[in-house]
């Protein structure tokens, strides 16, 4: 406090003090140095109509900081202008979001998102520009490679290490949501409502058993286009996400969240439900020595060329440098970071056969390898040049395959695209060509069997010819949709005034799944202060999770201090919230969602930041 | 698969009752039975007037979304110093006065009252022998449209309720509105209030022909202030938005008697096209 009074008066004097020449270098020495101002920090987040909850918790963050003498201001965007801003461009200072990678939790969802190889990427791989390289970067590698208690033990000490250094604090596991109404189709209790197998094992209403469903949907094709007319078997779903009515690339990280309808489109070669990694596009892989493969189902492209190894192939490299050598830097695929990362190359052995180089992970590891989107090479492979807009070469760091809207696009997977109208609704239909509508219930020999290793209840599935999805202006709009017969279920985020709301519609129900993606607040780590973990640190001090959860989800939330959180089998007790009043890692300072401004003074203080004798926090550089 | 064809009946049916019961009341028979004969003159008379709203409301709703898209990548985004700026006033509103009540009364003067203030004065003058007023009137509403636009381009912001500084009253009790809402609004227009404005323009030329309909003055007054408290009230507008849409309304106001000579000779109606082009061009 001395020094800084005394150096205001060395200013205020600085005229007289310049005169004379004795007192120019001090003069410099002094006025050479830049005062420190108020901190300021911008914090990005979606607006209320898109993310009813994440605002909510921008809101509560930026008043405890506002509170705290920080000049803290919420900047909403749009959703994809935000994810742009944010992975992108990397031009943020904090931002809210939801990790979208659903479960169950592989320790390894960890490995894109905070490993410090990616920092200079674009995309949703390392958006904070984290780098802790002998200690989050080493666990990471170790919880690739180790099995058993070793990985338990390696992904403990990520755990602990991602807890101290905080790149981001995760807020909260929400509950997801849905609306839905039962007339039409049953099935609504998975996990996850709406996901692509939980949209797979949905049953026409009125069909008992498993059996009958693929005897009335798969059997008689002309009853059902005439029933099509009428829309009895579409499935109407309501966002208000516009983003799937104009983009369908499956590799675009500002316009996916979880990318429920473009995993629809393209198929994976395998999948996960529920506890279990079941064979997809392929009918099963095996592992020899640092290497998986793979063999294929007999499939086909919605243009009607065949899925073959050279695909799979193609794929693997495509997400490694999507220009496929043709710029000068690589250009990685700005989602799918993570597992296409395990795959150093892919080699042909047959049509249906291809073997992709894993090196020595564990068995957990390799089966997330065959978690992403297989692409027709025939589509894709035009797309590796520089985007240009109007022919012109705008930005030479990415690729038309990373920013093209993917246009009628061409999948395999058991929907296909029909038409769009953008930022109204969009139309999909049933690909017949699929592996899973020819399949019936299992019987007879294996061996002929086109869907072998694929659960019962996809088989003959989707239920629905169609699937038409409307965007919705708000949360309560897409539940009151719901309500009203428009619709059969919302997809998008429900907040806290829309979920009463379903209660009160006499068709409607709420589906409550398990653990969604955790709601976290990014830093920037790039930019002062936020590089510094003790200053992270305190922030997420001031974020009473506790309160958020009744607060912005109405309750449909688990507070959490570890990424980990509802995967509790990796979870070390004292980073566990089980059985504990606050936050093992971070505890709220205050009280009941009321902050003790004093104590997160006291933590700036002790963590070597200065106030201003109005309060304001202090900073330098930006 | 909408509400929307309920909503616009709705608001046909009652606006439609709500001005032929004005047209009697405050028009009055002579004037209505005057109209009979002459509309199509003062309507000729009037063409360029309308003729510039024409052009700037199809420019409106051609050139919207392409500039929406232009105001999400270049727009100034001043969500968060408006914000900072007023803090928590629109939710002290709602939290202070809000009753069921008056939610309802101010989500019916939002949607209904609305429509009827903007369209009664059009009758209105146009029952009048001389066209001058019409002529301001369109004018005045073209102006707003045209430099709201402008504005919505190069304003990015988003309303109270999507900070959640305050909770949408509107579309929380009448989900159904948001079917219309939602094609006539986008929701980073916030600033200015065109809800405020238009309904300012309107009591403002209410005032000024007090003399020829001294019952239509109050009215508009209580319309159009109930409009401008539910553009807060419902969660809608940021107060910023509103103290802007009335320095819009009174600009506007100002200008169309400018622009508009008392001869019913709109001199400055060359160069108001022009600007109607303009934001046709931008599109």
């Amino acid at each position: 406090m001395n020094g800084q009074i005394g150096r205001r008066e060395a200013l205020a004097r600085i005229g007289l003090g310049a005169l004379s020449a004795g007192c120019l270098g001090r003069t410099r020495n002094i006025a050479g140095r830049d005062r420190a101002s108020q901190l300021t920090l911008r914090i990005d987040a979606a607006p209320a109509d898109r993310d009813p909850n994440g605002i909510r918790i921008a809101k509560h963050l930026a008043e405890n900081l506002n509170a705290v003498g920080v000049d803290a201001r919420i900047n909403t965007l749009r959703e994809t202008d935000l994810w742009r801003k944010v992975l992108i461009n990397q031009d943020f200072d904090v931002y809210v979001g939801q990790f979208l990678e659903l479960d169950p939790l592989n320790p390894d969802a960890m490995y894109a998102f905070t490993h410090s190889r990616f920092v200079t990427e674009s995309g949703r791989q390392n958006p904070f520009g984290f780098t802790d390289i002998t200690g989050v970067d080493e666990q990471l590698e170790r919880q690739r490679r180790a099995e058993g208690d070793a990985r338990a033990d390696a992904v403990t000490d990520l755990q602990r290490s991602l807890c101290e250094l905080q790149p981001f604090s995760v807020v909260a596991f929400p509950d997801p949501l849905t609306a839905v109404r039962e007339e039409r189709f049953t099935g609504w209790t998975n996990r996850r409502p709406v996901s692509p197998v939980g949209l797979l094992g949905l049953e026409r209403a009125g069909t008992s058993d498993v059996a009958t469903a693929n005897d009335s949907t798969g059997g008689n094709a002309t009853a059902d286009d005439v029933e099509t007319e009428d829309g009895g078997d579409t499935l109407r779903l309501v966002t208000t996400d516009a983003n799937i009515t104009e983009n369908w690339n499956p590799i675009a990280a500002e316009y996916r969240r979880g990318g429920t309808f473009t995993a629809l489109l393209y198929d994976q070669l395998a999948l996960v439900d529920g506890d279990e990694v079941v064979p997809w596009l392929c009918s099963g892989w095996e592992r020899g020595d640092g290497t998986v493969t793979v063999t294929l189902r007999d499939a086909r492209w919605h243009d009607g060329e065949p899925v073959t190894a050279e695909d799979v192939a193609f794929t693997y490299e495509f997400l490694r440098d999507t220009s496929m050598g043709r710029l000068e830097a690589a250009v990685p695929t700005p989602r799918f970071r993570g597992r296409s990362s395990v795959v150093r190359s892919a080699r042909v052995i047959d049509d249906a056969t291809v073997e992709l180089a894993v090196g020595d992970v564990n068995d957990a590891v390799a089966a997330r390898a065959l978690q992403v989107p297989i692409l027709p090479e025939h589509v894709w492979s035009d797309r590796t040049e520089a985007a240009t807009i109007a022919g012109f070469e705008f930005d030479v760091e990415t690729t038309e395959a990373v920013v093209t809207n993917n246009e009628d696009p061409v999948g395999s997977g058991p929907i296909r695209f029909v038409e769009a109208t953008a930022e109204e609704s969009v139309t999909f239909e049933r690909n017949l060509d699929h592996f899973l509508v020819g399949a019936g219930a299992v019987d007879g020999d294996a061996a002929s069997d086109p869907a072998a290793g694929i659960p019962e209840r996809f088989r003959g599935k989707p239920a629905f010819e169609r699937l038409e999805i409307a965007v919705m202006p708000s949360d309560i709009a897409a539940v009151q949709a719901v309500g009203d017969g428009f619709a059969d279920a919302t997809v998008s985020n429900l907040g806290p005034d829309a979920v009463p709301r379903i209660g009160r519609e006499a068709d409607a129900r709420l589906v409550t799944g398990e653990a969604g993606g955790f709601y976290h607040v990014g830093y920037n780590t790039r930019r002062t202060p936020l590089s510094n973990p003790r200053f992270r640190a305190v922030l997420a001090s001031l974020v009473d999770k506790d309160a958020l959860v009744d607060d912005a989800f109405d309750g449909y939330a688990e507070p959490a201090a570890s990424p980990l959180a509802t995967s509790p089998e990796w979870v070390p007790t004292d980073l566990s919230w089980d059985g504990r009043e606050t936050d093992p890692v971070s505890p709220f300072v205050g009280d009941a969602g009321s902050l003790n401004v004093e104590g997160a003074r006291e933590r700036f203080r002790d963590a070597g930041y200065r106030f201003d004798d109005e309060g304001r926090l202090l900073s330098r550089g930006e | 698969m909408s509400w929307l064809p309920s909503v616009v009946g709705g608001v046909v049916v009652r606006v439609g009752g709500a001005l032929l019961l004005a047209a009697a009341a405050i028009i009055g028979p002579d004037r209505l039975r005057g109209l009979r004969g002459e509309v199509a003159g003062r309507l000729w008379r009037s063409r360029r007037a309308l003729a510039v709203l024409g052009v700037v409301l199809v420019a409106s709703a051609v050139g919207r979304s392409s500039l929406q898209a232009v105001s999400g990548l270049w727009g100034l985004r001043l969500t968060g110093l408006i914000h900072a700026v007023e803090g928590e006033f629109v939710g002290w509103v709602q939290t202070t006065f809000a009753t069921p009540e008056l939610t309802a009364y101010f989500s019916w003067v939002y949607v209904y009252g609305y429509a009827f203030l903007l369209s009664f004065p059009f009758l209105a003058y146009l029952a009048l022998p001389r066209t001058e007023t019409l002529e301001r009137l369109l004018v005045a509403y073209a102006l707003n449209y045209a430099i709201g636009l402008v504005l919505y381009t190069v304003v990015f912001a988003y309303g109270p309720r999507n900070l959640n500084v305050a909770t949408s009253l509107l579309f929380t009790h009448n989900p159904d509105f948001t079917a219309l809402t939602s094609e006539i609004n986008e929701a980073t227009n916030v600033f200015p209030s065109l809800h405020t404005s238009l309904s300012v323009t309107v009591a403002a030329f209410a005032v000024l022909t007090r003399e020829e309909y001294p019952r239509w003055t109050p009215v508009a007054l209580w319309l159009s202030t109930s409009v401008v408290i539910a553009t807060m009230y419902l969660g809608i507008h940021w107060l910023t938005d509103v103290v802007g849409g009335v320095a819009l309304a009174f600009g506007c106001v100002y200008l169309s008697r400018r622009l508009v000579d008392g001869d019913g000779d709109a001199s400055g109606e060359t160069e108001e096209s022009a600007d109607g082009d303009a934001v046709a061009g931008d599109a």
